[in-house]
């Protein structure tokens, strides 16, 4: 995924003063900074929910996006979610999602309601239609949100097999926490995007 | 044509889930319908109302409170569809642009949306009418349940529209109740004396008034009256769908190959195993504004 020159304002308030971004396959990246330093609005221009006021975004094959916002239908249960799911990303079964549902331990919940869930499962069942078509390219906007210590680390280390399948995960964060599980960190600040000395292992 | 079919299916299915499971709803369907059409017939007076019936040019003598009856089954029908609709379409729209955005096409789910609310319509219209027929025996009852039923289709519409456009639940939730009492009550002879004004014929159920006013009292043919409000039910459909369109609208084109998902189209089923190397697809998507 490519992202040239990308600028966006909300009326006169500028937020992206021309981002460039690079994911290669088979990193893990970072972005960092405070809150409303403009990372949601990066992401949403990232995944296609928003259209830039100037600049370019370019991508290939599969790809992944999981909102800050839990987005769900609280009228269906976990089990109808990937049913409809696997229609939308025509994949021939579930059994990619249940692995996934097994790594973030919510597999119990299949046959409950989304809107009876607690906020972390809702969050787990928000990652896990983000990631059920193994995306080639994933982006997730402050994915860990409501996990418990166990599900974090467990999420880490999905994140981590993906990226060593080949996948390019993108996490967004307003801290920067572990980040020596990152291959890559940029700080947005100012509506850039700069490499972030303090974090990164690579 | 069975790729179409089966993806049809599966968004019906579960947009039907959604509304039997909205229970307010359920309530409203089964207590106000026949709470405010019994409520209508009995405080009424049985006074003969004269009116003048513009879809057949006959003036009419109906009973006062048959003929508000009729209004008062119009009004619960309206806003039972049009609030679910609402509800729907209100607390669904981000679910849908993310189907949406994970490829389902949108047809699908229109196609769904006008097929659940249809049903929807159908079924508060036929319950309606029954609801009427235990009262009095109005005189074609088949064409009291079709008039119904378009109004619920044209205000199911409005709900969909307002569900897109507006920004807050309650705001969705004043313009339905506010549409219909207005539609509603200028049309009444009963409460409104400029019930004869052209101006009416211009209002959102109009033509569903005149047919189910024609279904009780009258018995000449009303096809046109039908016709009149089908045309606001397609065009309340056009603004519902301009909301659609603008609320799931995705400024990414999809990628010019599609690569398989994990499952048997891919050979894949499982995680992927760590230090596997990445087989990247060949094929560029790209965006771009100035």
């Amino acid at each position: 995924m490519e992202v040239a020159d990308v600028h966006h304002a909300y009326r006169r308030r500028v937020v992206l003063r021309g981002v460039d971004l690079r994911l290669r396959p088979g990193t893990l990246c970072g972005i960092v900074g405070e809150n409303g330093a403009g990372k949601s609005t990066l992401l949403k221009v990232m995944s296609g929910e928003l259209r830039p006021a100037r600049g370019t975004v370019r991508h290939s094959g599969r790809f992944g996006y999981c909102s800050q916002r839990v987005v769900l239908n609280d009228s269906l249960t976990v089990r109808q979610h990937l049913m409809f799911f696997r229609t939308a990303y025509r994949l021939a079964d579930v059994r990619y999602a249940e692995e996934i549902m097994e790594v973030l331990g919510f597999t119990g919940y299949a046959d409950e309601r989304a809107g009876a869930l607690s906020g972390g499962t809702r969050q787990k069942l928000n990652v896990t239609l983000a990631l059920m078509h193994d995306p080639q390219v994933l982006l997730l906007d402050e994915p860990y949100q409501g996990f418990d210590w166990d599900t974090y680390q467990r999420f880490w280390d999905l994140a981590g097999r993906l990226r060593d399948a080949g996948r390019s995960v993108l996490v967004v964060s307003h801290l920067a926490y572990d980040t020596e599980r990152l291959d890559e960190l940029w700080r947005l600040d100012g509506g850039l995007l700069r490499p972030d000395e303090a974090g990164a292992a690579a | 044509m069975r790729f179409h079919l089966s993806r049809f299916a599966v968004a019906t299915r579960f947009t039907l889930v959604e509304h039997g499971r909205n229970r307010f709803a359920m309530v409203l369907v089964a207590v106000f319908v026949p709470v405010w059409t019994t409520l209508a017939y009995l405080a009424m007076p049985d006074t003969p109302a004269r009116m003048r019936l513009r879809a057949t040019g006959e003036t009419l003598a109906p009973p006062g409170n048959e003929l508000t009856e009729i209004s008062g089954a119009l009004n619960a029908v309206t806003l039972i569809t049009g609030f679910m609709m609402f509800a729907a379409t209100f607390s669904g729209s981000g679910f849908d642009r993310r189907l949406a955005m994970a490829g389902y096409p949108r047809a699908h789910l229109v196609l769904a949306k006008v097929t659940a609310l249809a049903l929807v319509s159908a079924a508060v219209a036929a319950y309606a009418t029954a609801v009427t027929c235990l009262a009095w025996t109005p005189r074609r009852p088949l064409l009291l349940a079709a008039a119904l039923f378009c109004a619920g289709l044209t205000y199911g519409a409005l709900g969909v529209g307002f569900g897109s456009l507006l920004r807050r639940e309650v705001e969705g939730m004043f313009a339905i109740v506010m549409t219909s009492i207005i539609d509603l009550a200028l049309q009444n002879p009963i409460s409104s004396s400029g019930a004869d004004n052209p101006v009416m014929r211009h209002l959102p159920s109009y033509g569903a008034m005149q047919a189910s006013t024609a279904a009780g009292f009258s018995s000449t043919p009303v096809p046109g009256h039908l016709a009149i409000q089908l045309g606001w039910f397609a065009a309340a459909s056009l603004i519902a769908l301009v909301g659609f369109r603008r609320s799931t609208r995705n400024s990414l084109p999809p990628p010019a190959a599609r690569t398989p998902g994990p499952g048997r189209e891919s050979g894949t089923s499982g995680l992927p195993a760590p230090r596997r190397a990445a087989t990247p697809s060949p094929a560029l998507s790209e965006t771009e504004a100035h």
